[in-house]
């Protein structure tokens, strides 16, 4: 069981008071004027403010990485953020207040002003392709074969890291590298410069067998 | 052509609109309890259709009881047609 915020209390709590109503007038079955107003509290005000809450709380529930972990194939992913020891990019991010418990959806979201909605769109293809080809696919192939749908664009990394600081364009690589940053020809999360955000997933496929992270 | 409900009792329909309702508020609260992704994939799916379902049904019954339609009706009939609806005809 996940922690409940005061929201999904307020969600619980608004369904249990619609199902005590509800209850009562199955067995008691009171005449209809005189229940009327009490089903209107049973029947719409409380299940739709049970509902209205279980939203908020399901959509803040879907940019955890327990949420995303739910589903095996992510389960490497997961795991790997979670683990203390891992120097992973992924890893790296996940033990960042920033990001925390949320550095899957603070690293993989769509940003821009209809980021959110085309992020749940990009969310609802997975889950139809989790149910179609993935969900009973082993583990260790699943590590082979899933790759990201397309490459993590470095906007996302540009919106906490901004190509502009001193102090970033300091450094060598950056400032040799900024044009193909900044268009997206190069990736933050290449082998050569910050990645991959993922090794653990990395079966050969893109690693050497040689020097391969775990 | 005319298209009829059936008319179902309003007890009955309410009692309907009570079971259905009480199957669908555990769906909602699963996804408050275990976010994983089932359970919020039935919240917010099934869990809100039933919901849904359960709270027209309360309205059919509300304003067929009430006679609201048939109020409206008598009202519409009554009414005078005013300048603009006889320019129309």
């Amino acid at each position: 069981m996940a922690q409940v915020d005061w929201i999904g209390w307020v969600s619980i709590a608004s369904a249990i008071c619609a199902a005590v109503i509800l209850v009562l007038h199955l067995v008691r079955r009171p005449p209809l004027p005189r229940a009327r107003m009490w089903l209107l509290l049973g029947l719409g005000v409380f299940p739709i403010g049970s509902a209205g809450t279980a939203n908020i709380s399901g959509f803040k529930a879907t940019q955890s990485r327990t949420f995303c972990g739910s589903c095996h194939v992510m389960e490497p992913h997961a795991r790997d953020s979670e683990d203390p020891e891992s120097t992973s990019l992924a890893a790296i991010h996940a033990r960042n207040q920033m990001f925390g418990g949320d550095n899957c959806y603070g690293c993989h979201k769509d940003y821009g002003m209809y980021g959110f909605v085309m992020t749940k769109l990009g969310g609802m293809k997975h889950v139809y392709y989790y149910l179609t080809e993935y969900h009973d696919m082993p583990l260790e192939q699943s590590k082979h074969d899933i790759r990201i749908a397309k490459p993590l664009p470095n906007e996302n990394c540009m919106y906490c890291h901004t190509t502009t600081a001193p102090r970033w364009l300091s450094i060598g690589d950056h400032a040799s590298s900024l044009e193909a940053v900044r268009d997206g020809s190069m990736s933050c999360a290449s082998p050569g410069c910050h990645g991959y955000a993922h090794p653990v997933t990395k079966l050969g496929k893109e690693l050497p067998l040689e020097g391969a992270h775990p | 052509m005319k298209w009829k409900l059936p008319s179902l009792e309003s007890e009955r329909l309410i009692r309907w609109a009570c079971v259905l309702g009480l199957v669908a508020l555990p769906m909602m609260v699963w996804s408050v309890i275990t976010p994983t992704v089932w359970p919020v994939l039935v919240a917010l799916s099934v869990g809100q259709a039933i919901g849904t379902l359960s709270f027209v049904l309360y309205l059919v019954v509300v304003i067929r009881d009430l006679g609201i339609v048939a109020r409206l009706r008598g009202q519409n009939a009554g009414r005078e047609p005013d300048a603009a609806e006889q320019g129309e005809s």
